[in-house]
């Protein structure tokens, strides 16, 4: 099966949960049980040319020019990770299906599942790190829906943002560590950057890298100071923590280092980094575990103190200690698995997982009970299981590494760990299970349905089975795994019970004394523990982030107040700073162009320009009069396009006046008439001051620009030149509309009717709350006029419906190679369309409406899209139109381009945001079911015969 | 012929000039607002008017072909000058009248803009 159908398997799977619920339980997990197991039998089939030592490659180049190319390699780690994720989330799926109840949302939960899956398969299998990146930060936000899942819980919640909140930081560390590398090798692709070792490590940045590149492992796999979030991460449901925190996850910080260990190992600062951030982790872990009564909150710190060990494995630096690494990898997901479904399983049956409220367990969960010693005794490193023999070789390596010159440190240590493991692997066994039976357990305890019991039984078999013969069940899986982090030169290694009477076995012999010692003085320990003053992760974590939002908002707050005059006053006192900069740091060639002559009508026009900016300035608090003259700017301004040869945009601008203007209105319907005056003088003064200097600014700029050549040769000699050679179209702005730039105006259609839809959802969002009450309630502040819909009014307006529309056609049509097109067009029709609104009424209007404007919007979207795909079909890029003349008999020779089918497209868009826009904000006004005076009706003498009719 | 048509045009012309001046100076000059109201009406249809009707004259008799767009400005100008005027006239009553000095509306016994439901309570 091809790589990427294994990664994309349970991202396509991830939507059947989601729709099979409707069809029971029993489907949704079985949907996502058999992606998963399509996938895992795709990773199998793989298996035999992969533990041969053979590399499977699979690439697209998606985008090269960002060193971005969807690659994928499956090697021995890859394998045995994809592997780890593939079967254990088959088992925890089954596990699942028995473990959440009724009440829980159960597609969601698979859906959840999968995504995460597929963004941890997609981590282990990525030949491109910015691939691997997309895919970590991917894991990163699935498992906060997945820790997060019981949203009523409080606890997880806060759990979920806490290990969104590490990991996502340590993530975007990983981003600047992983440029660095890619940089350093020259390129992004990870095959190439293994090979680059000595490049890298002699870099000056290698350092900046590693640190960087740790962070994002660190965080991940919950190394200290960075893992508390694993612990508070138990608030999820059992599940999700095995699956989490046994195979994948947490598991992922410890890929990343064996997949860069090739590169990065092997130097004092990754030894004395890693291997001493594992250390510490270990037996941090390992003591805290011991006195956490949670029996998920010990497998938490359990599970944080094995990542210790693993981290510390891979940060020794040498070749046998990453294949004890490896190995142990694979053991600690069979056991930790195993252990944390029995967990659940405890917690499903006795209703508590408090170690001091459970005991006696055994005869009442026979099972469990076996399933748990084993997996146990694994965990603690009893012979023969397979805990045993990655601990051993764990221990074995310690023994023999320096830590500053002390031969101790490191051994002495990791006994301690070892010890403290051992307890609390016992302690599990002891307080749960043995010790007499309870009669105050919160429900009487029994052994599961067969569906939660039979993933752990595997597991624990597997944990046998590796331990009795660890070579044949798991050793080609871990030469392979080995052969992909080390290289090819496999060290002599042999993965067997018994070694001889070495310096691991004395280590071993004292762990599982003291253990047990430490175990029968839990009493005391646990008093001593607890009278010892601790730092609480979650409070210095909590009062960090508070501390973080405080700053945050205390900037964002300064600059985001409200208030709109402040934006425009930050921008445009920026942006003149910049320009200003900008022109004295740089030069300005002399004028090449001389200042033409005006006439006598610009001059005119000027002058009207002038005096109504003038005017709205000074009569702003009047916003009726401020309107009327904001009409007499875009007036002149739409007039003088016309005088400076755009009579396009004279058009356009036109008709926007009068749509804007109409929008302003209505508005003004819901406002008061007047501003008070509201600001100090001093503020105005301030306003004044910055609008004058930026106003003769961009004056100065635009000066400066219209008395000098262009630097570099314009784009328009192009557009003039090909507009009716490659476009068909003498209108070189229609041209470029719907040709030249005809993406462009695909996306502005998208946008234009995106922006409507949030205008309407925005009305009916506020329609929806108490809003809608005071609107109706509202007492205009003005009287209201006695005939809303003036009889000469509405004749007028209905008489010029078929004219305006007809205009519209007219300027459509024309549009290709005369002023005109689709897009003043749209606006001459909503123009037509709003005048029959303001003049009968809303009420009358959307009576009369056949077709809901959403829908033409998206038609018009549609209709452009179906345009520009129909230049796949003739084998040209999207949107490449094509024209040609037709001779109708009767009719001038005229033109056909699929232009202008387009420009239907953005007709259809134009006149339904215009028209949506416009009706939200007049339904502020009127809402369905609200009777209005009618307005006349075509034949005034129907009106009399509804009111007989009504009366009778 | 195209003296005479010349003549005509230059007679519209003086007549457009004489309405639109007209017109202008009435805005300026009369004191009642429903006075005002007639005096750019006048130069909306019969200044513009007399323009358009020079210009078609023009376009046909000294250039030599048919326009008429003209027509088309005329027939706007006619449909929105008396819905303007209409309206001002009708704001000025809503605004500045009450019914008491008001003349009879005669029939109905309101004028339509002083008719509001909140009255027939």
């Amino acid at each position: 099966m091809s790589l990427f159908l294994i990664a994309a398997l349970p991202f396509l799977g991830a939507v059947f949960p989601a729709l099979l619920i409707r069809a029971g339980r029993n489907a949704a997990a079985s949907s996502a049980g058999f992606t998963t197991l399509l996938a895992f039998i795709g990773l199998m089939l793989h298996a035999p040319a992969v533990l041969r030592g053979e590399v499977i490659q699979a690439s697209v180049d998606w985008l090269p020019g960002l060193g971005l190319n969807a690659n994928f390699f499956l090697d021995g780690l890859g394998f045995l990770f994809a592997t780890l994720i593939l079967g254990i989330g088959l088992l925890i799926i089954i596990y699942a299906r028995f473990y959440l109840t009724r009440e829980d949302p159960m597609g969601q939960f698979y859906s959840y599942l999968l995504l995460f899956q597929g963004a941890m398969v997609g981590i282990v299998l990525s030949d491109n790190i910015l691939m691997l990146l997309v895919f970590w930060e991917l894991t990163s936000l699935s498992s906060f829906l997945l820790i997060g899942y019981w949203k009523h819980l409080p606890e997880g919640r806060q759990g979920a943002r806490m290990a969104l909140a590490v990991t996502g930081s340590g993530g975007l560390a990983m981003i600047g560590g992983m440029l660095i590398l890619g940089n350093i090798a020259g390129s992004y692709d990870l095959t190439v950057i293994l090979q680059h070792k000595e490049a890298i490590q002699a870099s000056p940045l290698y350092l900046p890298a590693l640190i960087l590149i740790l962070l994002g492992a660190f965080t991940k796999s919950a190394q200290f100071p960075f893992h508390f979030w694993l612990p508070h991460a138990m608030a999820a449901p059992t599940p999700v923590s095995a699956y989490l925190h046994s195979a994948t996850m947490v598991k992922a910080g410890l890929f990343l280092m064996a997949r860069m260990w090739p590169v990065l190992a092997g130097t004092p600062e990754w030894f004395y980094i890693v291997a001493t951030t594992g250390l510490v982790t270990m037996v941090l872990g390992a003591v805290i575990a011991l006195f956490k009564d949670d029996l998920k909150a010990l497998l938490a710190f359990s599970t944080v103190s094995h990542l210790g060990l693993i981290t510390m494995l891979l940060g020794f630096g040498t070749k046998i200690a990453a294949v004890a690494a490896v190995f142990h990898i694979i053991n600690h997901a069979t056991f930790k698995a195993a252990l944390f479904m029995s967990a659940g399983i405890v917690d499903h049956e006795a209703h508590t997982r408090d170690i001091k409220r459970l005991g006696g367990l055994r005869h009442l969960m026979p099972i469990t009970f076996t399933i748990v010693i084993i997996a146990s005794l694994s965990m603690a490193g009893i012979p023969p299981l397979n805990g045993f023999l990655s601990k051993e070789m764990m221990l074995e390596e310690a023994y023999h590494t320096t830590w500053l010159g002390s031969h101790w440190v490191i051994p002495g240590l990791a006994v301690l760990a070892a010890v403290f493991s051992a307890a609390y692997s016992f302690r599990y066994i002891a307080h749960v299970f043995l010790g007499p039976k309870r009669d105050d357990y919160p429900t009487t305890p029994h052994d599961p349905p067969a569906g939660l019991w039979l993933a752990p039984a595997f597991l624990v078999l597997l944990v046998i089975f590796i331990g009795l013969n660890s070579n044949g069940v798991a050793g080609p899986l871990v030469s392979a795994a080995a052969n992909a982090v080390i290289g090819d030169d496999l060290p002599y290694y042999s993965l067997k019970l018994w070694h001889g009477v070495t310096p691991a076995l004395y280590m071993s012999a004292i762990a599982v004394i003291g253990g047990l010692l430490f175990l029968s003085q839990h009493k005391r320990l646990e008093a001593f523990w607890n009278a010892l003053p601790r730092p609480e992760a979650k409070v210095i974590f909590e009062a960090l982030v508070n501390g973080l939002v405080r700053a945050a908002r205390a900037g964002s707050d300064a600059l985001h107040n409200g208030a709109i005059s402040r934006y425009a006053a930050i921008m445009i006192v920026f942006t003149t700073g910049l320009t200003y900069a900008a022109f004295r740091t740089g030069t300005l060639a002399a004028p090449t162009r001389s200042v033409q002559e005006a006439g006598v009508l610009p001059v005119i026009g000027w002058i009207c320009l002038v005096v109504a900016t003038l005017a709205v300035v000074m009569k702003h608090r009047n916003r009726l009069l401020a309107l009327v003259l904001i009409g007499v700017v875009g007036l002149v301004v739409s007039l003088s396009f016309n005088y400076l040869s755009a009579p396009d945009l004279a058009l356009t601008q036109i008709s926007v006046e009068v749509v804007t203007i109409v929008l302003m209105l209505l508005a003004l319907n819901f406002m008061p008439k007047d501003t008070p005056v509201e600001t100090p003088l001093g503020k105005r003064l301030r306003d004044i001051t910055i609008s004058i200097f930026a106003g003769l600014g961009s004056g100065g700029l635009i000066y400066a620009l219209m008395t000098r050549d262009f630097a570099a040769a314009p784009i328009s000699e192009y557009h003039l030149a090909n507009s009716y050679k490659g476009g068909g179209g003498t209108n070189v702005v229609n041209v470029i509309l719907v040709d030249f730039r005809g993406f462009d105006t695909f996306g502005e259609i998208i946008v234009l009717g995106i922006a409507a839809l949030v205008i309407f959802a925005l009305t009916e969002a506020i329609l929806g709350s108490r809003v809608r009450a005071r609107l109706l309630n509202r007492k205009p502040d003005m009287p209201r006029a006695g005939d809303a819909h003036p009889l000469m009014m509405v004749v007028a307006t209905r008489v010029m419906m078929p004219l305006a529309l007809m205009v519209a056609a007219f300027i459509f049509f024309r549009g290709h190679n005369l002023p005109g097109g689709g897009f003043i067009a749209g606006l001459i029709a909503a123009i037509a369309v709003i005048m029959q609104y303001m003049a009968s009424g809303f009420a009358w209007a959307s009576e009369r409406q056949r077709f809901f404007f959403h829908g033409i919007i998206g038609s018009g979207v549609l209709i452009a899209a179906a345009t520009g795909m129909g230049a796949w079909f003739n084998g040209l890029p999207f949107l490449t139109s094509a024209f040609g003349y037709i001779d109708w008999p009767l009719l001038e020779e005229f033109e056909w381009a699929t232009a202008a089918l387009f420009d239907l497209g953005v007709f259809l868009a134009v006149v339904g945001a215009v028209m949506l826009a416009l009706e939200s904000l007049a339904r502020f006004a009127w809402q369905p079911g609200m009777e209005t005076e009618h307005a006349m009706d075509i034949n005034p003498a129907r009106d009399d015969v509804a009111e007989d009719e009504k009366e009778a | 012929m195209i003296t005479l048509a010349e003549f005509l045009i230059a007679f519209f012309l003086i007549i457009a000039g004489i309405f639109g001046f007209v017109g202008s100076f009435g805005l300026l000059k009369l004191n009642d607002e429903m006075s005002r109201l007639h005096a750019p009406t006048k130069a909306t249809t019969l200044g513009v008017g007399g323009v358009l009707l020079a210009s078609m004259l023009n376009a046909a008799v000294v250039q030599g072909h048919l326009s008429l767009h003209e027509l088309m400005i005329t027939l706007f100008l006619f449909l929105t000058a008396p819905i303007t005027a209409h309206f001002i006239a009708k704001v000025h009553i809503h605004l500045q009248e009450s019914r008491d000095t008001l003349p009879e509306a005669g029939g109905d016994g309101l004028w339509a803009t002083h008719d509001t439901p909140a009255d027939e309570d």
